[in-house]
């Protein structure tokens, strides 16, 4: 009831928050106090609701549908926290959550001086409005009797939950999904920002006061964005980082709008131009988080994507569709209000050779990229088909190598005018350093014509952005985030070179004990180990160890498997040798027992009945019970010998033989028999069965094998392993871990703003591009 | 005038970019079909189904390939044989899209996915029951 009536609160403050703030947007000033009011009601409420339902999965309180749904009490804590967001209905609570958070911040922030506060807020609250309604559709403060009114008994309170998914069960589904929803509501506010200036009417400072939002976002974004890639490559054993499925598509979407948005602002914070544009990125970087959430939560992507998604139910999805296509008209519809004053900015046209061309040029390709993705990841919602993962690669190759193009050179570009003998002389020394590393990379291996242009490409913006770096580090000064970020991004896309287009990989089939061969290594599975799941305490795993040896090195890899009973099914877990330059990755495939004996020996024979075996005869005569009882007690308990009698004809010769078998717990343990003419044949008898005629009567099965080959009883079981070398993979983690640095980088310096009053008089002086300049001149 | 150049450059990439793109994308294009329907076409098609479980399932060693039946929505049953080993939770999937063509009355598949569900929808005689297990 509580959780319930909270977000009703909630959502009911929201509304008079949302007029409040409108009014104080139409020139009635002491309505403003009213909205920030309503607003810290809705903040609180939201809050306050997140923390009651955290309250009740830790206290393990399964009369809420929810919590049973998703949690147990055998969790570790992390795991249990992290069952907050495992289901939709407690997402969509985290969501609302997160974007509660943000907006407090964001009240406090666009209170201060002349920020735009009521036209900011009032966009910002009917953001938060809609996800509160969401989550009066999707509750997860049902509890069990509301849930399932038939088979559930008011105030019964079942003693374990059904417990989490153990695929979710690890350390990364505890950061990864609210990494990402905090990116996800942190884009809300540069549209907040953007609407506001449509609002307001004034195009010029919101740029201001939205960059370093849209840092933050696209820092927290795409870092959510890589968990998942580091996740699914050595967690999951998905084999690689990124496989344009759809659900990681629709969060990469918006980092790439919010980034290419980032861009254009910067341009327009010096020369102020691309106002129109960077209007439309902010509000599209939005739409396409409701976008992405649309796909992700509403089911229709069901069958095209490696994530499995519940159906949310009619109202869920509408809601999304209203949610989103509201947003898409009121943004239409302010832009059509404010037409005529967008229509009135003045295009200065600026010469192809500056600084603020490039930019555009590079906000350009991001949204060409962004396009690709989002034509194919859509496919499927419009037709019965989708696009193949080479889509997604070919498309955006050319585009990287031009994007990589744009952001080596843009540095050595100025703002107003290019001298274009300095910059061929600026451009010596990297292209230098560029083609020896390039020739290196040809030499270990590097081949296809198309992807030695990227690497070239790739290796001017890194030498070029380091030099950069380098210089402004020494300058003492802060602005190197940027830098930072494309020097990520081409040693990213140097990983992605060497992992993606030349990475092996090899199925084994590795025989207990025989070594195999491959890629160098030799590779012997020498048994398995055991253990229980560390999580649950419920399972038990199998490490199956790999003795990896190359030289007179010698390691051992433990894949893992185990058979969970949550999901009734077998879980599988890669290993992988972190080399300095390349990636060996094994993931289990399958454990194979060994059979004796091969399938084109075996004979099912009626009694009564021949059948020729190459040269020879085979009758099968009777079973030879002993002192046995048909059916009797011995053959229950499993435990007993058998024989079948056959008669075989070799080349004239006709013996009777009786092949024995004993069986140990029903498993036959046969011995061969041999003809005493000729030692040719060996005969096992496998199995019988005693049935019906009209079923095909009673029959034995034989294995008639050649004598000089005996069955492989001794052979161990089989472990079925696919093997990969992946070169670079370490590169690009590293080209990750200084794109993020570069963030944070860009993010601290731009803090300052976060704090100063009136943050527009200080920035024509304080922009990241005109000290840049400045560097530059020395 | 550099304007004017300016526009024609762009527009000219712009043009060419969604050419090469209309081209790829008809290339790539993947289209979903039943076993029926896979076997009129020669493309490359996914189709989706269910593992009829009772039927032989195997791995072979030496070949790498991994053989099982399935039966598609319209209840049409083929031997599939997936270029490679026993898919990552192919035992609990509820369904399996492979991707392939037909040779021969046998679905060659390239790549299988399977579908699991991550959670299955709770229901109330769930709840009695975990309730009789303590």
């Amino acid at each position: 009831m509580v959780g319930k009536l909270l977000i009703y609160t909630a959502f009911i403050a929201s509304v008079i928050s949302i007029i409040g703030f409108f009014l104080a947007h139409n020139g009635k000033e002491n309505f403003l106090k009213m909205g920030r009011v309503f607003f810290h009601i809705t903040s609180i409420s939201i809050i306050t609701a997140a923390l009651y339902l955290l309250y009740n999965i830790l206290t393990h309180n399964f009369q809420l549908s929810y919590v049973w749904e998703q949690s147990s009490t055998d969790l570790q804590l992390p795991l249990l926290i992290s069952t907050f967001w495992a289901g939709q209905e407690g997402s969509f609570m985290l969501w609302a959550l997160l974007t509660a958070v943000i907006g407090v911040f964001l009240l406090n922030y666009v209170s201060k001086g002349e920020r735009m506060e009521p036209q900011v807020m009032v966009m910002f609250t009917l953001v938060l409005s809609f996800i509160t309604l969401i989550l009066i559709l999707k509750s997860p403060f049902h509890y069990l009797w509301e849930s399932f009114p038939k088979e559930v008994d008011y105030g019964f309170m079942p003693p374990e939950g059904r417990g989490l998914n153990p695929l979710l069960q690890n350390f990364w589904m505890a950061i990864h999904p609210p990494t990402l929803f905090i990116g996800f509501a942190s884009l809300t506010v540069p549209f907040a920002f953007a609407m506001g200036a449509l609002l307001k009417n004034d195009f010029d400072s919101w740029t201001s006061f939205s960059v370093p939002w849209i840092l933050f976002a696209g820092g927290v974004l795409g870092l959510g964005i890589m968990m998942g890639g580091y996740w699914a490559y050595s967690i999951l054993g998905w084999g690689g980082y990124w496989a344009w499925d759809p659900v990681e598509n629709s969060s990469l979407i918006p980092w790439i709008i919010n980034v290419a948005s980032l861009h254009t602002i910067i341009a327009q914070r010096k020369t102020g131009g691309y106002k129109k544009t960077n209007l439309l990125l902010s509000i599209l970087a939005f739409l396409l988080v409701l976008y992405s959430t649309f796909l992700t939560r509403s089911g229709i992507l069901g069958d095209s994507s490696v994530h499995s998604f519940v159906d949310p139910g009619a109202e869920v999805y509408l809601a999304l569709v209203v949610f989103i296509s509201t947003f898409t008209l009121i943004s239409l519809g302010m832009i059509l209000v404010r037409w005529k004053s967008l229509k009135d900015i003045r295009i200065e046209s600026s010469k192809l050779m500056t600084k603020e061309s490039f930019l555009f040029i590079g906000a350009l390709l991001l949204c060409a990229s962004a396009l690709v993705i989002f034509v194919g990841t859509s496919l499927p919602i419009v037709s019965q088909s989708k696009v193949d993962q080479t889509f997604y690669n070919n498309m955006n190759l050319p585009v990287a190598i031009f994007l990589m193009f744009t952001m080596g050179i843009s540095l050595y570009i100025e703002w107003k005018e290019t001298e274009l003998s300095k910059f061929w002389k600026n451009m010596i020394l990297p292209t230098a350093f560029s083609l020896i590393t390039l020739v290196i990379l040809i030499t270990i291996g590097l081949r296809d014509p198309l992807y030695i242009v990227f690497a070239f490409v790739s290796l001017i913006a890194f030498f070029v952005n380091a030099r950069f770096a380098i210089r402004i580090i020494k300058s003492g000064t802060m602005n190197f985030g940027g830098m930072f970020a494309h020097i990520g991004i081409a040693l990213f896309f140097l990983g992605v070179i060497g992992s993606a287009r030349y990475s092996q990989d090899v199925d084994l089939s590795l025989e207990e004990g025989k070594p195999q061969e491959a890629f160098g290594y030799q590779f012997t599975y020498v048994g398995a180990n055991t253990f229980m799941d560390p999580n649950n305490k419920r399972d038990t795993m199998y490490a199956f160890n790999i003795k990896v040896e190359k030289e007179n090195k010698e390691m051992t890899m433990r894949p893992v498997m185990f058979y969970s009973k949550f999901s009734q099914g077998v879980m599988k877990s890669p290993d992988i040798a972190y080399f300095s330059y390349k990636d060996l990755y094994i993931s289990p495939m399958s454990l194979e027992e060994s059979n004796p004996y091969p399938q084109e020996s075996m004979y099912e024979l009626k009694k009564g009945t021949k059948t020729k075996v190459n040269e020879l005869e085979v009758e099968f005569v009777d079973f030879d019970f002993g002192n046995m009882q048909k059916g009797g007690k011995e053959m229950g308990s499993g435990n007993y010998t058998l024989g079948a009698i056959i008669k075989v004809t070799d080349g004239g010769v006709t013996e009777t033989m009786n092949v024995r078998t004993k069986f140990v717990d029903g498993t036959p343990q046969p011995n061969p028999v041999m003809m005493e003419s000729s030692k040719k044949y060996a005969f096992y008898f496998l199995n019988m069965s005693v049935r019906g005629e009209e079923e095909g009567g009673t029959t034995a099965v034989f294995s008639i094998m050649d004598a000089s080959k005996s069955p492989q009883q001794q052979a161990g079981e089989t472990l079925v392993v696919n093997a990969a070398i992946k070169p670079f993979i370490s590169v690009l983690w590293t080209g990750i871990v200084i794109l993020f640095a570069g963030f944070i980088v860009a993010i601290v310096r731009r803090r300052k703003e976060l704090l100063v009053k009136h943050p527009e008089k200080h920035e024509e002086h304080s922009t990241g591009n005109g000290s840049k300049q400045k560097n530059k001149k020395k | 005038m550099t304007s004017k150049i300016k526009i024609i450059i762009a527009s000219l990439i712009v043009v060419i970019f969604v050419v090469v793109g209309f081209y790829s994308f008809m290339d790539s294009k993947i289209e979903y079909a039943s076993f029926k329907e896979a076997q009129k076409k020669m493309k490359m098609v996914e189709v989706k189904g269910v593992w009829q479980q009772n039927k032989e399932t195997k791995y072979d060693a030496d070949k790498g390939t991994f053989t099982f039946y399935m039966k598609d929505d319209d209840s049409t049953e083929m031997k599939v044989v997936l270029d490679g080993a026993k898919p990552n939770n192919f035992d609990i999937a509820t369904m399996v899209v492979a991707k392939g063509k037909v040779k021969d009355d046998v679905f060659y598949a390239k790549e299988i996915l399977t579908k699991c569900p991550s959670k299955y929808e709770g229901k109330g005689e769930d709840v009695m029951k975990s309730s009789n297990v303590n």
